[in-house]
This record gives C-alpha cells, structure tokens and sequence, in this order.
C-alpha cells in the first residue's frame, strides 16, 4: 500500500510540470490569437492521431529515448554528463563510416556500425571522466565544452574527407549507405525502425543492472551519497569510467540508428538540428533518471514535437508553440536539477579529503 | 510559579512527538529534561522556543497564556535558547557576537565601544569572565558557550534553554559550566536543561523530568533519585548491567607508526603529528579526546578515506599504507564511522540498500546482487539490534539518527573481520541503542576481534576500553591501563595538561613515546 502510494507520489511532480507545461502553453495559444482547444487537439492527432503518425512519433522518440537512458544512467551515479550531444555526434558519424567502408557482409557490417557508434560516443564520454579523474576537469564543464568540439569536428569531416561529391554539392553529407545495412522498418512503409526496438530493450536492461547488480548498486549508492560509497570500498575513479562509458555509448548508439534506420548517411546538422541531445537530457530529468521513466518521458517529449509539426500543418499556431511548452515543462522541473547540483557541488568539496 | 506548560501535544500525522505533556519551572529553578531519543524532548523545546506550534495545550508565563509563533515571540518574553551546535560568527569578536540583531548604535553606526562595554558589564555582573574583544575563532569551546549563554542574557532572557551543553566540553569545562548554571539560577535566571548525562543531571539540576514516548514519565526532585532510577525511568525496563571479562590480547591486528597528516594550506600545525600505538586481537583500545584533537583525521586515514603524509599502518601484518577503502576492507577492516550522515549511510535509499554496504562481496552471483540473502541479513540485524524500521524498504533517512547508527553498526560488526574501528559509536543515541552497541563491540572483542574505540565521551571510554590513549592537538598525550585510568587523570591530558609527573606515561612506555617522536621529526 505504502509503496503504491510512494511511486505514485513520484508521478505527482512529472504530471504536475506536464499540466503546468500545457496551461503555460495555452496562454501562449492565446497570445498569438488561437484557438487552445483546437490546438490541442491537433498536437494530439499531430502525435497519435493515426497509426502513421504513432509511428512517426516513436521513431522520433528512439534517439531522444537512448539519449535519455545513457543521461539517466550518468545522473544516477552522480556524474552529470551534459556531453551527449558529442556523444552523439562521434557515434552517429563511425556508425556512418564502418557501414560506408567495412569490407563486411551487409548484416555483419550493420552491427559493426552499430559497435562502432556505441564505442565512438563512449570514447569522446570517457574522455570527459578522464579529464575529471586525473585534472579534477569539472564534468559539467568539460562534457559541455567538448560538444562544440564534436561538432566542428564532425562538421569538419562530412564538409571535406567524406563529402559525398556524386550528387548536389549544396548539402555537407557523406555518401549512402547501401540499403541492404539499412536497420530494418517494423512496418512497411512507416518510419520507425529496429532502433526503436532496441531503445525499448534497453531501457528494461537499464532497469534490471541498476536494481540487481553488483554494479548497478554501488552506481545507485554513488549517486545517492559519493562519500558513503567511497566509505564502502566504491572506486569512484573505475566507477567514473564504466559509466562514462556507458552513458556515451548510449548517445552514441543513438547517433548509429538515427544513421543507419532514418538518414541512411551522415548528414551535417541533421543531428543537432532537432535538439535530441537536449530532449534526451530533459527526459531523463523529467523522470529522475529512472530507466523507465526515462523511456516514457522521451516518448512523451517525441510526442510533443510531433504534436507540434501537425498544429504547423493544421492551425495559424506556429511551430514554435510546442517548443514554448517544452519549455516551460523544463522549467518546472528545473527546481529539482538545481537541488541535484548543490548537492554534487557539496560532494565535491567533502572529495578533497579522500584518497 | 514562572512557567507552565499544559497538556502539551504535537502530532506527526498519526504521530504523537508529545501526548499531554505537562512541565513546570520556577523562578531561579534549573529543570532538567532527560529521555530517550525520540522521546519528545527537543519537541517540547522547540514549541517552547516558537519553532513548532502545538497541536494542542497552553503555555502560561506568570499566569498569562503564552501564545508563541516564532524565536522572536520567545525571545520578546524572554526565553532564550542555546542549541548543541553554536550559532557564533567565527571572525567576530566576543563583544559582537553577544550583541548581535540588538547592536548598541549611535546614530546609524553600530557603536562598538558601547557594545564591549555592555559585554564586559553582563559578564561581570553574571559571573562568566570573557575578553569581549576577542576573536570567537581565538577562544576555546567553553567559552564560545558561555559567550552563547552571555548573547541570550544579553537578550533579556530569564528563561534559558540549553540543549545538550556539555556535549563538546572536556571535564574541566563541564565543571565551569555547571557552576556558571548554578550561579546564574541563584540570580533568579531558570534554566530548562536537554542533556543524555545522567550524572551532570543529578549535580546541578533542582528538578527532573522524564519523558518517554512523548509522555511524561515521571517528575522528581533529584534529591529524592538517583542515577540508576533515572535510566530506569527513561528506558522503562531494568538495564543489565554490562558485562566485560578481561581481556587476553593476541597478536598485533592494527599498527600505526608515525601517522603524520599535515593541515590544510598555510596551516603550520598538523592535524596528526606522528601517532604511533598498536591495537591487538581481543582488546578494546579507546581514544580519547575532546573533539577536534585530530580523531577525526586519525579514523580517517585508518579507513583509507584520507591522505597521509607520513608514517606507516599495518593491518594484520600487511603494510597497507595508502591503501584505499575496498582494499582496506578486504583485507579485515570495518568502520563505524563518526558521521552516520557523511561517511555511513545513503539517506535517500532504503535500509536494505544501506545494509548490504560492503557486503556485496559474499551476495552476488556473476555479478548479480542476491536480494533475498541481502534482505534476510538485514531483517536478522534488524531482529537482533532491535532496530525500529517498519521494513528493509523504507528509506534509512526515515529511521531515528539511534536506529540508523544500530543499523551500521549491525552492518560493520557482522563481517566479523580482525579490525573493527568504532568513531563515536553512539553520538546522540539514547541508553537502549547505546546498550546494544556496545554489547556488539564487547563481543567482537571477546571473538577475537581488534577494536579501535574513538570517542569523545569519556565514560564510554572507561566503560569499554582495556587500554586508553589520550589524543591532544594531533598528538599522543598519554595512554593508560583500564584499571589505572581515572576521569581526572584524562581530563587533565585532555585539556592540555601535561606538567604533572603523575601523568607522565609510565616507565614502560616510554620508549613508545619517544618512538612517537622521533617518527614525528622525521616526517
């Protein structure tokens, strides 16, 4: 009874910013002189209306959701990795290049894309904990400012050495992958993909190792209290470095399927254009780094830029609108991330005692 | 009579901290309030104070009812009080300190001459020599609490609450401070005093009031009672008087050579200055000390949670300097550390996650946690600590700061491991919870197990330890047999003192000593 009473309090808060959101939007509806009612119920056939745009909407959701898991991941152990969009960057772009030039039969060369996404993204992650553990590079600063780096860096690479020089030169791209590495479509004809499938799963994967490993609970105890995890025989330097790893390694998966089951090549801003990064950063804080709440919300948040697209299509409502009530969402949770800052800020300082 | 609180009661929800409390004070009276933690003591000061309102009941102040919805309420009717921890302004001198929110002016400026003079009046006038111009940071803890007692005076306070006073003062300073109380009480000031220390009860209190269960247990005279009815009292049942067989050391379990660890930047003195002792199987070794003498910094470079700059520990024959947490443990350490919040605990996860701490080791299979052997552990040491957690699911923040210390200690004590460090192990745990943990370490002793006791309550020192070490601003001041330690003995060391040839450590350990020296020198 308790503990019924205890998970649904946790909902109270992730309802309470939704229905702020959406009140804080309607006034915005109202401003530029539309209707609420029938903007609201196009954002909801925007997002669900028929089974295409349902299909729409979760192949939106599918990197904001790995983004979100490898976000989720890092928070829960303490280390706020704002680097995803790096991460996501460096994945999406090996991906690119193993399925593009991996000597490989189709099936063996998806997966190698995908290996290569997850091991690209956890890289370009490691080396932010890296530079925490060994310089005490603040993590938050040091993720945040190795975005820009991935981004110039990748911009870089599909401008010159990997520009697709076949077709129009108008686009910075690399050139496409063959079709027959392609992630399989769940549905003929719709757009979401096999990636969608391993969101889902890893999501429920996410869930079990933080409940019932070795590992998954002594991150758990890291995250709650670094100190007392020190205290217990937690090596925060190895610790760091899984996570790290890990967290990347999501991003970076996310950056493979976005390549190989939506753009079918690297494309220059077609990653950071639609703020998946950030989405899949307000997901996992939406949901307090629980995995599946962390899935969820990404779906919930795919939801409303699809939502949104369809009130563009529909209504006088600019686009803008869902954006306007993404943000007043972050706002109402930013409350809770600032209390999560001071408390690591806390820990930190204490961390100058430790061995 | 001055004061009367009338069927007080405050509810929790379905909690009920006070249930018809009724508490008298008299003018020029000191009334001690003792109880178990949780029995509703601080609640019933904190209503009194205006921190908290009461569900329902009235407080009269000369026969007029008392409503009061803040400190300042309180204050304005002249109730003051002095919390545990002291709320002073380090870099600011006595006199400011004491004046503070009500500063003396002339004109708009804070007139700083008048605001001495006032400081220096109350405090001849009261009795409690203070130098009101200087640094609260310059000045020993005593007093920093008399400069405390002096600022509520100052307030206009008559009638003075003092929450756990004597918690930070060594023996000679307890002393000082009862004879402050007395004094002032006989200038008609009264006193309401919060403390665990039956015996500081029973020297300077008229009158004495036990509470349990939110109830008032009991209201005596202590002329008419004694200690022993007082723990009775409080806990409600008769307590088994703790029993302690000699102890029969084996071979060196902890040994610790010249631990040296310097002070922060621009800190000239070290914080440990060459510590050297050897704690063996089957023997309790206490350190005392008032706190802040480098005990902290001791455990924690023993448990491998703090650098060292000098000096070597060995853990069961293995050189483990510098080793870290995880190796420390795996090699027979277990810590019971100073700060349950800091170092022992996850407030924010359950009792069953905080429980299986350093146990994982022998509950996982390929990587796997077991949970059910993880929570039938912690529902065993639930069972036989008599610790009160409705289920091993509930958050621990949720558990009494008494019920969580049982919990780690049921956590450290059952690895059964060579070494057991103990850093205050009962630090504002009622009698109940203090009987049970030291019945866990005495155990462990007798089991064959190394204790390294650290406290700053010296009776809990006497009580457990076989052999005492006495630290003093980073050093060793002396070490004693059980059987040869008195509380004046260590008090003395305790305050610095160290001219008196009868404390001089004895002939044959000397050597020691020197030894302790010469480690010192060389880092």
């Amino acid at each position: 009874m308790r503990r019924l009473a205890d998970s649904l309090r946790g909902l109270v808060h992730p309802l309470a910013a939704l229905a702020a959101g959406l009140a804080a939007g309607a006034v915005a509806v109202i401003v530029v002189g539309g209707s609420v009612g029938e903007t609201y119920a196009e954002m909801w056939k925007g997002a669900f209306g028929s089974f295409y745009y349902l299909t729409n909407t979760l192949a939106r959701s599918t990197p904001i959701m790995l983004i979100g898991l490898g976000v989720a991941l890092a928070f829960r152990a303490g280390f706020f990795n704002l680097g995803a969009e790096g991460q996501l960057l460096f994945g999406a772009l090996a991906a690119a290049v193993a399925a593009l030039y991996l000597p490989a039969p189709p099936a063996l060369a998806m997966i190698a894309a995908l290996v290569a996404g997850i091991i690209a993204g956890g890289a370009w992650s490691l080396l932010a904990g890296w530079l925490d553990v060994r310089f005490r590079l603040n993590l938050l600063v040091s993720t945040l400012l190795l975005n820009y780096i991935a981004i110039y860096v990748c911009s870089y690479f599909v401008s010159f050495p990997l520009k697709d020089t076949s077709g129009s030169a108008a686009i910075n791209q690399t050139n496409m992958i063959d079709r027959a590495v392609w992630l399989p479509k769940l549905f003929k004809g719709m757009s979401v993909h096999a990636g969608f499938v391993l969101a889902a799963a890893a999501a429920v994967l996410l869930f079990l190792v933080l409940r019932h490993t070795v590992a998954g609970y002594h991150l758990r105890m890291h995250g709650s209290n670094p100190l007392f995890a020190l205290y217990g025989g937690v090596r925060r330097g190895r610790l760091m470095a899984w996570t790290m790893l890990a967290s990347g390694g999501f991003a970076g998966l996310a950056g493979a399927v976005e390549v190989l089951g939506t753009q079918y090549r690297y494309i220059d801003n077609a990653l950071t254009a639609p703020g998946y990064a950030w989405s899949g950063i307000m997901a996992a804080l939406l949901a307090n780094s629980h995995p599946l709440g962390t899935a969820a919300a990404a779906l919930l948040l795919a939801a409303l830029q699809t939502g949104g697209m369809g009130v563009e299509r529909n209504t006088e409502v600019p686009l803008e609108i869902a954006s306007v009530i993404q943000a007043a969402i972050i706002l109402f949770i930013s409350a809770r991330f600032t209390r999560a800052l001071l408390k690591r800020r806390k820990a930190r300082a204490a961390d100058g005692t430790a061995a | 009579m001055l004061l009367q609180m009338e069927k007080i009661t405050k509810l929790y929800g379905d909690v009920a901290a006070n249930a018809g409390v009724d508490f008298t004070l008299e003018e020029g009276e000191v009334h001690a309030l003792v109880g178990e933690n949780g029995a509703g003591k601080t609640t019933l000061m904190r209503i009194l104070y205006g921190e908290e309102t009461p569900t329902s009941g009235t407080i009269r102040l000369r026969g007029k009812e008392l409503v009061l919805r803040s400190p300042e309420d309180a204050i304005r009717a002249g109730i003051g009080m002095v919390h545990q921890h002291f709320m002073l302004f380090p870099s600011f001198t006595v006199a400011e300190n004491i004046v503070i929110g009500r500063e003396p002016r002339s004109g708009i400026l804070f007139d700083r001459k008048k605001a001495a003079e006032e400081a220096a009046r109350l405090s001849a006038e009261y009795g409690m020599p203070v130098d009101p111009h200087r640094r609260i940071a310059d000045c020993p803890v005593g007093i920093q609490q008399r400069v405390e007692i002096l600022k509520v005076l100052y307030q206009g306070a008559d009638i003075i609450i003092l929450d756990e006073p004597s918690a930070v003062l060594t023996p000679p300073e307890v002393k000082e401070l009862l004879a402050a109380i007395r004094g002032l009480a006989r200038r008609g000031k009264s006193f309401i005093l919060i403390t665990h220390k039956l015996q500081e009860v029973m020297d300077v209190s008229d009158r004495i009031t036990v509470l349990r269960d939110g109830r008032v247990v009991a209201t005596v005279r202590a002329a008419d009672t004694n200690v022993d009815e007082l723990s009775r009292l409080m806990v409600g049942r008769e307590l088994v008087p703790l029993e302690k067989r000699p102890a029969r050391p084996g071979d060196p379990v902890l040994e610790v050579e010249g631990l040296t660890v310097r002070g922060g930047r621009g800190k000239a003195k070290p914080l440990l200055d060459g510590v050297t002792f050897t704690v063996r199987a089957g023997e309790i070794v206490g350190v005392a000390g008032v706190s802040g003498n480098g005990q902290t910094e001791l455990v924690e470079a023993i448990a491998g949670l703090r650098r060292i700059d000098a000096g070597r520990i060995r853990l069961c024959g293995r050189d483990v300097t510098g080793a870290d947490a995880r190796d420390l443990r795996r090699h027979g350490l277990a810590h019971i550390p100073e700060d349950r919040y800091r170092w022992g605990s996850a407030k924010e996860e359950s009792v069953a996650d905080n429980a299986a701490m350093g146990h994982t080791d022998s509950a996982k299979r390929s990587g796997f946690l077991l949970r059910g052997r993880l929570r039938r552990m912690a529902e065993a040491w639930i069972a036989g600590f008599k610790i009160k957690a409705e289920s091993p699911a509930v958050k621990a923040g949720s558990l009494s700061g008494g019920n969580l210390q049982k919990l780690i200690a049921a956590r450290e004590l059952a690895h059964g491991s060579p070494l057991v460090i103990a850093a205050e192990p009962t630090r504002g745990v009622d009698i109940g919870a203090m009987e049970i943990i030291h019945a866990g370490l005495l155990k462990r002793r007798d089991e064959g197990g190394a204790i390294l006791l650290v406290s700053s309550e010296l009776t809990e020192i006497l009580k457990l330890s076989d052999r005492i070490l006495v630290l003093y601003e980073g050093r060793i001041a002396g070490e004693f047999r059980a059987d040869e330690a008195t509380e004046e003995a260590i008090g003395r060391l305790m305050a610095g003192v160290t001219d008196h040839a009868e404390h001089a450590v004895s002939a044959g350990r000397a050597g020691r000593s020197d030894g302790a020296d010469l480690a010192a020198s060389r880092g």
